[in-house]
């Protein structure tokens, strides 16, 4: 791994906090091909991007869990399922090649960008009665809704549908260092039904403890370097706070839409670099 | 607050779900807002006294070879000692508490269910969790 300076990697990462934050796909699927650009090992990148989703998520979980829209029991009921895949997943990391890793980052990276893009199937009613597994695992709740001003109940559907696309949520989370959260409100929205903001609140609770479970093996394999960790985390954290902070405030998506357009590109140019276009000094 | 439903036809058995669904979002939310400010406040001390001695942020050292509660147990050790602090200790104990964060959410979690909610399916979720993580993170 080439020497990068500390201080790079800390604007690199408030950049790549800021722009996941905007877009909505997370810091981590910025933050990789950014460390690469920078000369940072494909799996040194993906094991100190891990580390730093554990921040990103527990910080915006703490406000969300708090505002009780979060679902704590469907959450880890899923955690069980997620952690396994990523324990799986960052294996998988740890015995495979560079190139497949590149191309595996930029695949998923582009089908996430693909999800923003699908149209959220509405479901009006929210308490249709649950299968009798899903009824028995309790995923069902009640938040109250400031914008719409009502309590909104819902009963989950089809957990044991949710449980196993979980696994596989985790293992691209363990494998490729990222919260995978587009695949998770993915899950939790089309398999089992649950109204949007809780999809979102509920994923975000379950990346913190998907990453940690990932990190877990990255850390005993000595991939993590704290020195280089250090300034990623502080500067993912703070580009990540900016970034919320101001999309509240902007009405104007043309930005969301130039940094998506962003991500487009990275997506493109990893597997490019995976496919060793550009040489083979990746 | 205004979550708990007042609905006076709300049985005593949904009022008092409500409430223990209310304290446990509140426990959980602040063991993750304090573990990463807390993660956060060491990282910075660890940076800014690194950039203070040598006029770089550059550490060069790995943490392979030991498990993460190795790790903890080290560096928890070094912080009674002030004459031996140095930035790594700071920057190892941001990194710890921040992977203690999740940690200790599942642990906390597991105890309130099997404590206050008395959830036996949800004890032996969480419990799963927690088994899974502390091996994990025994690794080495």
């Amino acid at each position: 791994m080439s020497i990068t300076s500390p201080g790079i990697l800390f604007v690199v990462s408030i950049v790549a906090g800021f722009i996941g934050a905007m877009s909505g796909m997370g810091g981590g699927i910025v933050l990789i091909p950014a460390l690469t650009l920078f000369g940072v090992g494909i799996k040194h990148a993906i094991a100190i991007s891990i580390v730093s989703v554990i921040a990103t998520s527990s910080g915006a979980a703490s406000a969300y869990v708090r505002d009780g829209v979060t679902n704590l029991k469907i959450g880890m009921f899923l955690e069980m399922f997620t952690i396994l895949g990523a324990i799986v997943g960052a294996t998988v990391t740890l015995a495979s090649s560079d190139q497949p890793l590149f191309i595996a980052f930029g695949a998923v990276l582009l089908l996430s960008w693909g999800t923003l893009f699908v149209r959220k199937v509405k479901h009006e009613d929210y308490l249709r009665p649950a299968d009798p597994i899903t009824h028995w695992l309790e995923l069902r709740g009640g938040y109250y809704d400031h914008a719409e001003g009502r309590q909104i109940d819902y009963e989950g559907r089809r957990g044991w549908l949710g449980g196993p696309c979980m696994f596989g949520a985790g293992f691209i989370a363990g494998l490729l260092g990222i919260g995978a959260g587009a695949l998770k409100v993915l899950i939790l929205d089309l398999a089992m039904g649950l109204p949007p903001k809780v999809s979102t609140t509920t994923s975000n609770l379950i990346i913190g403890v998907t990453a940690l479970a990932g990190t877990s093996i990255y850390i005993a394999a000595g991939y993590v370097d704290p020195g280089l960790a250090a300034p990623v985390i502080i500067g993912v954290v703070a580009g990540a706070f900016i970034g919320t902070r101001l999309l509240k405030r902007l009405s104007n998506h043309s930005i969301r839409q130039f940094f998506l357009v962003v991500l487009l590109l990275l997506g493109v140019e990893m597997i490019l670099r995976g496919l060793g276009v550009f040489g083979h000094g990746i | 607050m205004n979550r708990i439903p007042s609905n006076p036809d709300a049985t005593d058995a949904a009022r008092r779900e409500a409430r223990l669904e209310h304290d446990m979002e509140l426990l959980v939310g602040y063991i993750l807002l304090a573990g990463v400010l807390v993660s956060i406040a060491f990282l910075v001390i660890g940076l800014i006294w690194q950039y203070a001695l040598t006029g770089s942020l550059h550490l060069n050292y790995l943490i392979a070879g030991m498990n993460y509660f190795d790790f903890l147990i080290h560096d928890l050790g070094s912080l009674f000692h002030p004459a031996g602090w140095d930035p790594r200790v700071f920057i190892d104990l941001g990194i710890a508490s921040l992977l203690f964060t999740p940690y200790i959410r599942v642990v906390s979690s597991m105890v309130f269910f099997a404590v206050e909610e008395r959830n036996w399916k949800y004890t032996a979720f969480t419990a799963f969790v927690g088994a899974v993580l502390t091996y994990s993170l025994f690794l080495r």
